[in-house]
């Protein structure tokens, strides 16, 4: 049986509070941190480690903390992204509503690594719970001295400001989420300069994932070889699968890194219905391409999912079975980035609202002869052209619906209706 | 340096330059619509993605900077077919409704359809339909949202060049709107330049709206006649009438932008004011006559007084006219009414002959006759006595981008507060008066000045004698203008009109060369130049239109001086050192003036001591008004002569950089109006004088070879830039005088300033429809707080009080207006401002009361 780490104390009930986490061992890394290494030291543990960010894009963190420049006289930043909005992916706020101090830990910690004194907690608006348990847990950790001014004596200072997000999906991607916070236009910002070099406030900045940060105490407190012990090679660690659509449980899964789909849909999660077959699976939020049910032995790693042309993203697992339609899934998907674009390039902003005309029209029995050939049009458009990743997953996933099970388009648009409603 | 590779050409180009730039300086067309030279990069319309050796996806041409070894192809089929996609895509939501479409025929996305598009459309669901009619987002702005592509540049220019901010972005993805607040644009300044850059028909100007298809337009290039600034107008004109004005892309000093009086307000010239014939006052009043009687009638008035000679004749012209219309002017003052009381600086009360002494020190040497654009590149910039957003809005444009892209400090001290000000590293609020007291505090306390006091002359006194601890308002600026100044390589001081009305005026004047010369002392290299508010301050002065010299700055007393032009006009000058405007009134008030010739001016509104100028103009025993409007001062003449406006004759400016820029006529002169030379050359054939041939070419020629300055310049040779003037002495020569150091003035009560508005400029906004609707009439400026002391309130009606004479107008509170300074526009006649002023007083000291 695996060993649970990150939700060991968030299934627990009531364990949000600070002293249940000091009592499970909780702020023992940032002593241990503040006391034996060198902000040098903590990256090169973590570089070490392997840790791959859990936000979805499975960057190297350490990697990423080793771009700050040293050299700057600037301050430093580390932003939280807890906006948490992928259609499938409830992960982060199960860490935050369970067992916050654990994410404000890692904070610390990835602070002290990159030499940042002020750190923001950028966090999903509709969070009310975990917003509520983190403002408690702030007060907690800054009366207790894990924030505040020398923390633990050890001179290292770090203050965290919370920002509520409003609603919009895009200021999940980073730059739009350092322009949120600055208070302009959540908009993707140009790369480079990369936020490592002028980010927040033009200034060095490393955004990191709720769940990447929650590894972070238990790689200091269990040590790389731990970390590295479990799961694939090139992707370590325990991770968070969210298992959701139509399967008969679901819910937050904590399991290595690398296990298989079929065993996390089927084991763990109960498998299809009753009398169900399973049609399909995405398997990292509704921006990663659906997989048929004869792909399910792929292993859930950041590797192997992006191999066969999906991706491990958020690791939001969505079960689709034979009474599903897959144009209508499609449709529910596009409307979902249509309504998210934010507007600012042409593909994403003018191609998702054709597509989503054409699905409409398409699942309301409607299609037209044609309408599939400029849904091919309007993906290949769109795709490799946006500004952001939100058009390009947005293309990519209804490219591969629209592969993989094109006779439904086709059976939609030759009947002029739905054939599953 | 970069060496990269485009569609199989290999160059090298400069390390920074984007991929877009270095391929159209190959001549290598990349389309776009979200990229402007001036605005950060926003990579947004995805036009111009390339392809890139060793990338996977295509880049953005126009965010991508070059690198070495790069190779590039914008010639591919994914090229093509990826511009064509990102067209159809635009396309599909866009109306279509070309034919009533203002934009239609100059739209850049008909262009780059026509170029790259696809030819059809594949989409045949229902467009997406914001608004179904236009919305009137202010009285020269009108929007409809569904043209728009969503480039974001009005909002970018709005934000980063104008930095006004009334332009944003509501709403996300598809819903995406440019809007202002309430779909109102609250502090927008009409100046337009969103409409100028919207590459569609989203923005469009009401003024113009309907009126005609861009390509029955006759278009012609010429120079703004409101401020110094220079900026270039491509004026249309649809049968004869005046259809639009437009800047144009990266052309002249201005770029693609202009202010809202150059772009709106240049319709004065349809004014309803418009002097139609000459007219000639008889029984009841002045009366239509030809031109014949009206020169007549000049001769017959004017003959015994120019026998009589000297001091019962004088003549103002306005710095509004051009240099040739200028030069001649002094000319026939001299030479036909045998006089050198002239003048051009009316509404400067106290810039009197010290103030013009220091001057042509100035001019001859510190002065920069070069680029705005390259005198901004200094370290440091220091604004004195201007309220730039007001006054020269679109140099305040040039000093905005500099502080944000090159870090430039900037300081500003000035009376009246501007948008500027939140670009400054610190701005000092001040009333006017105490310029010279504050260059010589700042130079003080820079490290190591002091030592290069010594060799600074008579000067070295003032500069020792000014406090090293100044008061303490003053206390924050000056230390961090000192430090930076103190560090900085290159220091540009840009002086306003307010020091020039300011009593110090001299003074002031005296220790900017101070300044110059102890800069230069500390291995810095200074430059100077003015923000005049008035088209060809410059060229009046240069070209002589100043009592007692020369054009060329140089002293009429002086025969040798003399000898040239006496040879050149054929023609001996009276030798006496001529009267001022103030003087001139003077003698008029005492029933000595027999002829007063206004040009282009109107005292009547401009000049202090309003009930003085009115008496005075009413007893000159001949006074002629040449103006293209029935002015004030044109009502109280005996003859009036209708002249053309700037855009109906040839001609030059001479702007505050130094530059000659060519007049380009739109039409012919409206009415029986005639250009200002062959006025001043028909007035001097009925005195029975040849001005010589006054044909534009002619007239320059003359200058050239007659003013330092100008010499080497032709007409022919001025190009579509124009050509700089250069300056005439030493580097720094001559002695510095020791002028006398007007502490601050500190009083309890309010002191009144004056100037121009964003709206208005003098008498000839005041002639324009769009920019009369804009603002309509005058106000009183002032500090809430203050306000609120005196129980006054936000838009109550208000009297303003001096010692002189008293005003009425709403009160409109800004709370960033000092406490002890009130501001009233000086172009609204029926404020009747200058009845408050008092001559050689400035600021005037006022009490606001509750109407």
């Amino acid at each position: 049986m695996f060993e649970k780490v990150l939700l060991k104390n968030a299934e627990k009930p009531d364990a949000h509070g600070i002293e249940a986490y000091e009592a499970a061992g909780g702020y023992q890394a940032l002593a241990k941190v503040l006391r034996e290494f060198s902000p040098d030291g903590l990256i090169q543990l973590v570089k070490d480690s392997n840790l791959k960010g859990r936000g979805g894009a499975g960057f190297p963190t350490g990697l990423k903390w080793g771009f700050v420049p040293k050299d700057s006289d600037k301050p430093k930043y580390l932003c939280c992204n807890a906006d948490e909005s992928e259609p499938g992916t409830f992960k982060d706020r199960v860490i935050m509503e369970g067992d916050p101090h654990m994410m404000l830990e890692g904070m610390a910690l990835a602070s002290y690594a990159i030499g940042a004194e002020v750190a923001y907690l950028y966090i999903r608006g509709e969070f009310v719970l975990c917003i509520e348990r983190l403002e408690t847990a702030l007060d907690e950790a800054y009366r207790k001295g894990y924030l505040g001014r020398d923390i633990l004596g050890s001179g290292f200072n770090l203050d965290i400001h919370m920002h509520l997000g409003a609603g919009a999906y895009i200021c999940g991607e980073e730059t739009a989420m350092l322009e949120s916070i600055e208070g302009r236009r959540g908009e993707p910002k140009l790369k480079p300069p990369f936020p490592a070099v002028a980010g927040l406030y033009e200034c060095p900045t490393v955004i990191n994932n709720v769940e990447t940060l929650a590894c972070l105490p238990h790689i200091v407190n269990r040590g790389v070889e731990w970390f590295r012990g479990i799961g694939p090679e090139q992707s370590p660690g325990p991770k968070l699968y969210c298992l959701s659509g139509h399967v008969q449980k679901p819910g937050v899964y904590e399991l290595p890194m690398g296990i298989s789909l079929r065993e996390l849909v089927d084991d763990h999660a109960g498998g299809a219905r009753p009398g169900r077959k399973i049609k399909a699976v995405i398997p990292g939020g509704v921006s990663a391409p659906m997989i048929p049910e004869s792909g399910l032995d792929v292993t859930m790693d950041f590797e192997s999912l992006t191999a066969i042309d999906t991706m491990l993203g958020s690791a939001g697992v969505i079960v689709l079975d034979d009474g599903d339609c897959i144009v209508r899934a499609a449709k529910n998907i596009n409307e979902f980035f249509h309504e998210e674009s934010c507007g600012k390039c042409t593909p994403c902003r003018e191609g998702l609202d054709w597509t989503g005309k054409i699905l409409h029209r398409m699942e309301a029995g409607e299609g037209r002869q044609g309408d599939l050939e400029q849904l091919d049009f309007l993906c290949g458009s769109i795709f490799g052209n946006s500004f952001c990743a939100l058009g390009d997953g947005a293309a990519w996933a209804l490219k591969a619906a629209i592969t993989q099970f094109r006779d439904e388009f086709v059976q939609h648009v030759e009947e002029g209706r739905c054939p599953f409603h | 340096m970069a060496k990269i590779t485009i569609d199989g050409n290999t160059r090298e180009v400069a390390d920074g330059t984007l991929i877009l730039e270095a391929a159209m300086e190959q001549g290598i067309d990349i389309p776009t619509f979200c990229y402007m030279a001036r605005l950060a990069p926003l990579a947004s319309c995805r036009m111009c993605l390339v392809e890139i050796e060793g990338q996977g996806k295509l880049q953005p041409s126009c965010a991508t900077t070059v690198a070495d070894g790069m190779v590039v192809r914008t010639d591919t089929p994914l090229v093509a077919e990826t511009r064509k996609s990102m067209l159809e895509l635009l396309l599909a939501n866009h109306p279509l409704d070309c034919p009533v479409c203002d934009k239609s025929g100059e739209c850049e996305l008909q262009d780059q359809v026509f170029e790259y598009g696809a030819g059809e459309a594949r989409f045949q669901d229902q467009k997406r339909v914001f608004y179904s009619k236009d919305i009137d987002l202010n009285p020269v702005i009108i929007f409809n949202a569904q043209r728009c592509i969503q480039c974001q540049r009005c909002v970018r220019i709005c934000e980063e060049v104008v930095g006004a901010v009334a332009l944003g972005t509501v709403e996300k993805g598809m819903d995406t709107k440019v809007t202002g607040f309430e779909n109102s644009l609250a502090g927008c300044d009409h100046c337009g330049n969103c409409i100028e850059v919207c590459p569609v028909g989203a923005l469009m100007s009401t003024p113009y709206r309907y009126k005609a298809r861009p390509w029955d337009l006759k278009e012609t290039d010429t120079i703004c006649p409101y401020c110094g600034t220079g900026c270039h107008l491509s004026i249309s004109v649809r049968d004869g009438q005046l259809s639009r004005v437009r800047s144009k892309y990266e052309t002249g000093v201005n770029g693609e932008t202009l202010c809202v009086k150059g772009r709106f307000g240049i319709d004065f010239i349809d004014g309803d004011n418009r002097l139609r014939t000459p007219l000639v006052r008889k029984e009841g009043g002045l009366t239509a006559v030809s031109w014949e009687e009206a020169a007549a009638f000049i001769a017959e008035r004017a003959d015994g007084a120019i026998e009589k000679g000297g001091s019962g004749l004088g003549g103002l012209a306005s710095p509004r006219l051009n240099n040739e219309s200028l030069y001649l002017f002094q000319k026939l003052m001299r030479t036909a009414f045998r006089t050198n009381s002239i003048d051009s600086s009316s509404r400067w009360s106290a810039a009197g002959p010290g103030a013009y002494q220091s001057l042509e020190g100035l001019f001859g040497g510190l002065y920069a006759r070069r680029s705005l654009h390259q005198v901004l590149e200094a370290d440091c910039i220091l604004i004195l006595g201007a309220t730039v957003t007001d006054e020269t809005p679109v140099t305040e444009y040039m000093v905005r981008g500099v502080a944000r892209s090159r870090g430039t400090k900037l300081f500003i001290a000035s009376a009246r507060p501007s948008r500027l000000d939140s670009e400054a590293i610190s701005s000092l609020r001040f009333v006017p008066g105490a310029e010279a007291y504050l260059l010589s505090a700042l130079l003080n306390g820079i490290e190591g000045a002091e030592k290069t006091f010594a060799n600074m002359g008579a000067l070295k006194k003032s500069l020792l004698k000014a406090a090293k601890t100044p008061p303490p308002e003053f206390g924050e600026f000056l230390e961090k203008a000192r430090t930076a100044f103190g560090a900085a390589e290159s220091v540009t001081l840009l002086i306003g009109a307010d020091l020039l009305r300011s009593p110090g005026a001299a003074a002031a004047l005296s220790m900017v060369h101070g300044l110059g010369r102890v800069l230069d002392a500390l291995g810095k290299r200074a430059e100077v130049q003015f923000l005049f508010d008035r088209p060809n301050q410059m060229g009046a002065w240069e070209l002589g239109v100043l009592p007692g010299l020369l054009p060329g700055w140089r002293p009429v007393g002086d025969a040798a001086v003399r000898a040239p032009f006496e040879e050149a006009w054929g023609a001996s000058l009276p030798a006496d050192s001529g009267a001022d405007f103030r003087r001139m009134l003077e003698r008029s008030e005492a029933g000595k003036m027999d002829v007063l010739y206004v040009a282009g001016s109107d005292p009547l509104l401009s000049y202090p001591d309003g009930g003085l100028v009115e008496s005075a103009l009413s007893k000159a025993r001949l006074l002629i008004v040449q103006d293209a409007f029935m002015t004030g001062t044109a009502r109280l003449a005996d003859v009036v002569l209708p002249a053309a406006t700037f855009a109906e004759e040839p001609g030059t400016f001479t702007n505050n950089e130094g530059k000659v820029q060519e007049l380009r006529p739109i039409r012919r002169p409206a009415f029986e109006s005639k250009p200002n030379a062959e006025i001043f050359a028909l007035v001097a054939e009925a005195l029975g004088r040849d001005l010589g041939p006054v044909s534009p070419d002619a007239v320059f020629a003359e200058i050239a070879h007659l003013v330092p300055s100008y010499r080497g310049l032709s007409r022919d040779g001025l190009g579509d830039d124009g050509s700089y003037t250069r300056p005439f002495a030493e580097e720094n020569g001559g002695d510095l005088d020791d002028p006398p150091l007007a502490a601050p003035r500190r009083t309890k009560g309010l002191e009144l300033v004056t100037g121009d508005s964003m709206f208005h400029s003098g008498y000839l906004s005041g002639n324009s429809p769009v920019l009369g609707n804009l603002s309509a009439k005058a106000y009183v400026e002032m500090n809430p707080d203050a306000a609120a002391g005196l129980e006054l309130a936000d838009g109550s009606g208000v009297v303003v009080r001096s010692s002189h004479g008293e005003m009425k107008a709403r009160l409109k509170l800004n709370k960033r207006f000092p406490a002890g300074v009130v501001f009233v526009p000086d172009n609204f006649a029926d404020a009747r401002l200058n009845r408050l002023l008092k001559h050689g007083e400035y600021p005037c000291p006022v009490e606001v009361q509750r109407e």
